[in-house]
């Protein structure tokens, strides 16, 4: 048993993680600024001791920045105490804390230590992170944070739970998997690499000239080759992204909570207590239809969000009922969304086009007609996510949507922070209205409905939160 | 013991409706302030437009640059009028309401029980007419409300907090079996440690 009552100070390789995040915040201007002096100034006399004394002051300012940093277990709150010139005495009442992360960069793996990153909600940004502790250290912090959350009782049959409080393996992706993974995710990336690299080509042709590069003339074979290319690229590094990101990527459940460790160079460890989970996503493009895969995300108050990609239906079905919400086959989404809304948006564009097109006339004349094209495939689009769209309303309020690739999403109706509907001229017309609901990490919005029943899914969702007495954070 | 968790269905209609003529306006003397807000933006950009009109091009005459952008800044102080009109508020037991938006309808819903904190705002205009800015934060999205007295936005402050905090302890009580037990007291300090002296 670690005592953590102690104040702790970091492992000494923390010293380099802090000079470069002091390094870091000096800011990219003044970064520019140094390197031109020290690269314009005539390195000698006593000018030549300026690199030295630049390097030196970083040093010192993070030997006494990592021997001023602590933190301690006191009466149920963490206590960091830092700062060198600023001494800030920081108190996170541990159950306050959304999540805890342990992450290991390269180099954390090398010296055996991790990173440990806690996040209160307070912000759009983590509360603070402890750059490099022993492991056992960090892994008692999480376990302390998870238990003094407040917990609600397992719900029969849908709440798997560990009696010993030891961690529950609930899936690990192996390598097949991960390769199914890569191979069915959108194979897109390849276009922002090498779209820049094609739109300056003829730059970067004329300035290598023996490259024989200059004799290559346009042929209309040159198309689907330069298509396979790209798809071939952006499965390559699709392959890499996900082998680094998700390596070993295992999710498990202990009665405190969940666990997502992943990652090839860099090991992360996310956790974070059931009823910090606010909504249960998922998406699915058509490759991962085919395999059977989706992708899902867990969003919790603040930066603790589990995203669990390359999960099958069960693993998907698994995952929901640890959030504690109902899997998504077996909810009846029957309602939809009035027709009004295709009407909606083709009317929107086409004002828009029109007056694109009218401007543009002047300049490149009647090619502008071109803008109208616009026109029929927001049609076509916006029919097909009418006509997909369904929506149902039971413990939660859950939405599928689906044009080429498919989503899920759903929120349980006690996790609820805020309630609109909303009625704008074109609805008020046609009796129609929009309801979202917002929880602490998302919303859900269900758009042209007829307005009593707006106003009844208002209703309803208020007194579900009203007299719901689990907890919601 | 309390009670486990239930949850049987209830018909829509039997529910508790948010009605719209519960609606309580808010002073029209926030109209006042919104005025005089949309004045001193008119002003400024009615110069600014004239300034740069009869620098960069005088065939177009400035006056008429400047009877534009006033048109422009008119429509909005109707827009402001209107939209300060259907600006209400509504308490009920368990929770508050916003009404707003002209062209767009809005009605915003939060429940005492999700809200994190309460402010109450006074700009130097609310000030010299009385009036205060209510902002009820939650972890989500926050509601603000305009154009109250300083009497009713302290009220309805006192209210939310108290409400959120008797929410907050019946789910305290309501969980407080599942929660593990307090650490055990601490040991008495030692005989040898010297209390503090209070001066004088």
């Amino acid at each position: 048993m670690i005592d953590l009552t102690a104040p702790q100070r970091q492992s000494p390789l923390a010293i380099l993680f802090l000079g470069l995040r002091i390094f870091r915040s000096l800011g990219i201007a003044q970064l520019v600024i140094i390197v031109v002096f020290v690269a314009r100034a005539p390195f000698n006399g006593s000018l030549a001791l300026v690199p030295v004394v630049i390097i030196l002051a970083f040093g010192g300012f993070s030997v006494l920045a990592w021997w001023r940093y602590t933190f301690q277990l006191v009466d149920g709150e963490v206590v960091v105490n830092k700062g060198v010139v600023r001494v800030a005495r920081l108190n996170v009442p541990i159950e306050r804390i959304q999540s805890i992360a342990i992450d290991q960069q390269l180099l954390h793996r090398l010296t055996g230590l991790v990173r440990v990153t806690i996040d209160t909600a307070g912000g759009r940004e983590a509360e603070f992170s402890i750059d490099a502790i022993a492991r056992p250290v960090a892994e008692e912090l999480q376990r302390q944070a998870v238990t003094a959350a407040p917990t609600s009782a397992p719900i029969d049959g849908t709440q798997p739970t560990s009696e010993s409080g030891e961690d529950r393996v609930i899936f690990t992706h192996n390598t097949r998997r991960l390769l199914v993974m890569a191979l069915t995710m959108s194979p897109l990336t390849g276009v922002l690499v090498l779209g820049p690299l094609v739109a300056f080509g003829g730059d970067f042709r004329n300035r290598v000239p023996d490259t024989g590069l200059g004799n290559v003339t346009f042929r209309w074979w040159l198309i689907p080759i330069g298509a396979a290319v790209f798809v071939l690229f952006s499965v390559a590094l699709n392959i890499v992204r996900v082998f680094l990101r998700d390596w070993r990527l295992t999710l498990r459940s202990s009665s405190t909570g969940l666990r997502r460790t992943s990652g090839l160079l860099s090991r992360t460890s996310t956790t974070s207590s059931v009823d910090r989970i606010q909504m249960v996503a998922s998406a699915q493009n058509p490759l991962q239809r085919r395999a059977g895969l989706r992708s899902v995300q867990l969003a919790t108050v603040g930066q603790g969000g589990f995203s669990l990609g390359g999960c099958d239906n069960a693993q998907f079905s698994t995952v929901a009922s640890l959030a504690a919400v109902t899997p998504i086959h077996e909810l009846t989404l029957d309602r939809r969304v009035h027709r009004a809304e295709v009407f909606l948006a083709v009317r929107n564009v086409t004002l828009l086009c029109v007056a694109l097109a009218g401007a543009m006339f002047a300049l490149v004349g009647w090619w502008s007609l071109l803008a109208l094209i616009a026109i029929p495939f927001v049609w076509v689009t916006k029919r097909t996510v009418v006509a997909n769209f369904r929506w149902g309303l039971h413990d939660e309020l859950a939405s599928s949507s689906k044009v080429i690739s498919s989503a899920t999403e759903q929120a349980l109706l006690h996790k609820t922070n805020t309630v609109d509907v909303t009625q704008s001229i074109f609805e008020r017309r046609r009796g129609l209205g929009r309801v979202k609901l917002t929880t602490a990490a998302g919303a859900i919005a269900i758009g042209m409905i007829p307005i009593a029943d707006a106003q009844a899914l208002r209703d309803t969702i208020l007194h579900a939160v009203e007299t719901d007495t689990r907890p919601w954070i | 013991m309390t009670d486990p968790f239930t949850n049987e269905p209830i018909r829509a209609d039997h529910l508790p409706r948010l009605t719209d003529d519960a609606f309580v306006s808010v002073d029209p003397r926030y109209l006042r302030i919104s005025l005089i807000g949309i004045a001193s933006t008119a002003t400024i950009v009615t110069i600014l437009t004239v300034m740069i009109a009869t620098q960069v091009d005088r065939k177009v005459p400035p006056l008429l640059i400047g009877g534009g952008v006033l048109l422009l800044l008119l429509l909005a102080a109707i827009m402001r009028v209107l939209e300060v009109r259907r600006l209400a508020y509504q308490l009920r037991e368990h929770d508050l309401s916003l009404r707003s938006g002209v062209l767009t309808h809005r009605v915003e819903s939060l429940p005492f029980s999700r809200v994190q904190h309460v402010n109450v705002h006074r700009g130097p205009l609310e000030r010299s007419l009385g009036l205060a800015t209510l902002q009820v934060s939650t972890a989500g999205p926050d509601i603000s409300i305009p154009g109250l007295t300083e009497a009713d936005a302290e009220r309805i402050k006192l209210l939310v907090t108290e409400r959120a905090d008797v929410v907050d302890e019946t789910a305290a009580a309501d969980f407080a079996p599942l929660r593990p037990p307090p650490p055990p007291p601490l040991p008495p300090p030692p005989v040898s440690s010297v209390p503090l002296s209070t001066p004088g």
